[in-house]
């Protein structure tokens, strides 16, 4: 017998783009909905034109950026400024249960495919419209990625160095809060739905959903006016800690002490040093007010150690520690095997390929993702066949009238 | 919309986040604390003054919506409370040590006895078990682990985490999803779920176009600095301005407008407007396509643009514009941004010590079922005796018992 998947018989148009979008409809998808890819060609989804490509050759259908957040998906390439293509886009919007876009606010009106329009065709659908600002607001139209929203909200000025301007997260860091929120937004939506027969609309603003990520601080801030700040890898109530240098070429070992056990621990991993024996560092104050100090003791000892053994011995002690690991070490990371994180899967041009697998298991359920990534238009007439049920006669003319590119 | 759900929350400051997203969306959540309070408790940043057990900010922020309860599970009392707690909930989170609920005779495999219908989410470091399962993590550790560290700040120093904590964030919203999709899964199978959440997979989440980098063009992606790295082009985001930085991205829709205020400035020849097809260019920079001006030239353009002006004129210019500019934003520029305000974000809530705090409004806005924020983050107990009283009936006597704490 097999088991149900838990968004099994569900319908997803996903006519989103670039990162927040995509991965929601992704989970929809991974987890057994049938998700409905609409990309156009002008302009293409910009994930296809950014890297990792695979071989290190370009090509639209060759990113594993474009690939990671389009598993699981049917997708087609339509022209939504062409009649012809605006009519198939009404009849996914009819087929479809959740309707996910996150184009500039007030873009899917001008196409004629709005909420209004929408819910007339489709009473009980979920229509989400996800973009950086929200839907309303003298800022709506702000469009951009998730670095601008992630500057916006304070994630530049605290990620960084305090001596150095700021640097920020990798890439876009809003676009890696908000799908975990919205997500869930539409699968309690769902819910509802499910019980009562209502749909409705969703606006979904990435700098709201991410600020929460800085709730304490902004409070703080309101209180007593202090602001957050950059300060490399350090707390401002815990000390020592830090990525430490490692022997190889660019290893790293982060060490974090947060309790005077923790603290007694290292001490006695690093087999109770010269310099911390009188005592005068036990205390979290002492350790915040010469935290430089102890950092060079503690890399003058990591230095010429293997990181991962480094880590060992400090786990041994109790000391919270971890290898700074690249893309290259979580290939091999032994917990993520046993978690069958990473699932290869077979793409049409770039060959097998691993997918990054999801954040939790259900225990006795295979999670996915199920299926690669499409290439751009790869089921073109499969979704117009067997989802929209349309003639070889009426595709044909949807050819012709360059609906489908 | 999920008001006839009902969710225990047992996580000590490792997954808060994840029962208030339920809360927000109408769930009944109740907070359930040892007798001494949660761990959360004692997370930093704190408010000025008050209760030693209601001065942290951290625990606040992601509390709110939920009734308060202490239990002490170490007594057979408090186990019996939690049995019967569980018999009526639709949702248990906990973020203890794998396996501590099963060391108490409250493992999934009990409580799905107790209710086959529940939902089961542990939430943990590493996962509930594996070969790094018992490892002692921190938010640094976990950054580190999961993979984002390696990718963000710059060569010449360490690998570098976001200055504020951010992994339990992450994994707690991620288990707000994970709670809901195995809900799903028991709709469609009618059996109780266990969820297994791991924080490092979560933070590799964060890692987005780096995390399979390697296997897929056969490099790791090199840390540097603000420089976004796109495969065939790099390109750098964060330029000062007059009065700190600001977040500009040489794409075509910026560049189509900007290209106008570049030669109003004298920056460039007047040649420049007609000289490129802007709103493509960047498509092209990134295809290795030919662009009629190289990147070079136009960051020169930027920088020296940026530099001219403060972080809120080039904000307000492009918005007026249509233009992107974005403000390297402290939490206290963030305080004065109108789109927030406008929108009727932030709300107000009156803190433990007497003070009134700005906190984050709703995660999103639904037009049939919207959002609320019901109630602000209980004080410790404060529901002992409604929730072990009113709702399981229980004697004031049952209460001190079961609780740790006089019921009076």
């Amino acid at each position: 017998m097999t088991t149900p998947l838990p968004f099994e018989g569900l319908k997803v148009l996903d006519l989103s783009w670039v990162v927040v979008g995509p991965t929601t409809a992704k989970y929809l998808g991974d987890h057994g909905a049938t998700v409905v890819r609409v990309e156009a060609t002008t302009p293409l989804d910009i994930l296809r034109t950014a890297g990792p490509f695979k071989d290190n050759v370009p090509g639209f259908d060759r990113s594993q950026f474009f690939g990671e957040y389009n598993t699981s998906k049917l997708g087609i390439s339509l022209n939504l400024k062409n009649p012809a293509g605006k009519e198939i886009a009404k009849r996914l919007i009819e087929w479809a249960d959740v309707f996910i876009e996150s184009f500039t606010a007030g873009t899917v009106d001008s196409l004629g495919i709005g909420y209004e329009t929408a819910r007339e065709l489709n009473p009980s659908i979920i229509m989400v419209s996800t973009c950086l600002m929200g839907q309303t607001g003298s800022a709506a139209a702000f469009s951009g990625f998730g670095f601008h929203a992630g500057s916006i909200a304070g994630f530049y000025e605290t990620t960084g160095w305090s001596d150095l301007p700021p640097d920020g997260p990798w890439v876009a860091y809003t676009d890696t809060v908000a799908p975990h929120i919205l997500s869930a937004s539409i699968m309690a939506a769902l819910d509802h739905r499910r019980r009562t027969g209502q749909g409705q609309f969703i606006d979904a603003s990435q700098l709201e959903m991410s600020l929460h990520f800085l709730s304490p601080q902004i409070m703080d801030y309101s209180t007593t006016g202090k602001t957050v700040t950059r300060i490399g890898n350090r707390s401002e109530f815990f000390a020592p800690q830090g990525a430490y240098p490692c022997a190889g070429d660019d290893r790293w070992c982060a060490i974090a002490v947060e309790s005077e056990e923790h603290w007694e621990g290292l001490k006695s991993a690093m087999g109770g040093p010269d310099w911390a024996l009188d005592g005068k560092l036990d205390s979290m104050e002492a350790r915040l007010e010469n935290h430089d100090a102890i950092d060079q003791h503690i890399s003058e000892w990591t230095k010429d150690q293997d990181a991962k053994a480094l880590m060992q011995l400090l786990l041994s002690h109790g000391v919270p520690a971890g290898v700074v690991q690249r893309s290259s070490d979580l290939e091999t990371d032994p917990q993520l095997s046993h978690r069958s994180y990473f699932r290869h899967l077979e793409h049409q041009e770039m060959g097998t390929v691993p997918y990054a697998g999801h954040q939790f298991r259900i225990k006795g359920y295979d999670s996915g993702p199920r299926f690669a990534s499409p290439v751009l238009g790869q089921h073109n007439e499969q979704v117009l066949r067997d989802v929209l049920g349309m003639t070889d006669d009426e595709i044909t003319e949807a050819i012709i009238a360059e609906a489908i590119m | 919309m999920l008001s006839p759900y009902t969710v225990l929350d047992l996580t000590g400051g490792r997954g808060d986040l994840a029962s208030m997203l339920l809360g927000d969306m109408g769930a009944n959540v109740i907070k359930i604390e040892p007798p001494g309070g949660s761990a959360g408790r004692r997370e930093p940043p704190f408010m000025e003054g008050g209760l030693e057990a209601e001065r942290s900010l951290n625990f606040f922020a992601f509390n709110r919506n939920k009734q308060g309860i202490t239990l002490d599970l170490e007594s057979k009392a408090g186990r019996n409370a939690l049995r019967a707690l569980v018999k009526e909930a639709d949702f248990l989170f906990e973020s203890g040590q794998p396996k501590t609920l099963d060391s108490i005779g409250l493992g999934f495999d009990v409580l799905k006895n107790i209710n086959p219908k529940v939902i089961h989410v542990a939430i943990s470091p590493y996962g509930w078990d594996g070969p790094h399962s018992d490892y002692a993590a921190s938010d640094l550790t976990i950054a580190a682990m999961g993979g984002p560290m390696s990718v963000q700040g710059v060569r010449e120093r360490a690998p570098l985490r976001i200055s504020v904590p951010q992994v339990w964030l992450h994994t707690g919203a991620e288990a707000a999803t994970a709670a809901l999709t195995a809900h799903a899964l028991m709709i469609q199978t009618g059996e109780a779920q266990f969820v297994d959440v791991s924080a490092q997979t979560a933070m590799i989440a964060t890692m987005l176009s780096a995390t399979s980098a390697h296997a897929i063009q056969g490099t790791d992606y090199q840390r540097a600095g603000a420089l976004l790295q796109l495969g065939q082009a790099s390109i750098p985001l964060v330029f000062q301005c007059a009065d700190g930085y600001v977040v500009i991205a040489p794409t075509g829709p910026t560049l189509a407008v900007i290209v106008h205020w570049f030669v109003e400035e004298g920056l460039v020849p007047e040649s420049w407007i007609s000289g490129e097809d802007w709103p493509t260019y960047h498509f092209r920079l990134l295809q290795g396509q030919p662009i009629s001006y190289p990147l070079d030239e136009v960051l020169e353009a930027v920088t020296k643009l940026a530099i001219r002006y403060t972080k809120s004129q080039l904000l307000e210019r492009g918005l007026a514009e249509g233009v992107s500019l974005a403000p390297v934003n402290s939490v206290g520029d963030l305080a004065g941004f109108k789109q927030l305000e406008e929108r009727g974000y932030w709300l107000t809530a009156p803190l433990p010590n007497g003070q009134e705090a700005q906190v984050p409004g709703l995660v999103v806005r639904m037009t049939e079922t919207p959002m609320s924020v019901r109630s602000w983050t209980p004080t410790l107990h404060e529901h002992n005796n409604d929730v072990l009283g009113s709702v399981l009936g229980m004697s004031k006597e049952e209460i001190s018992l079961a609780s740790g704490v006089d019921a009076g």
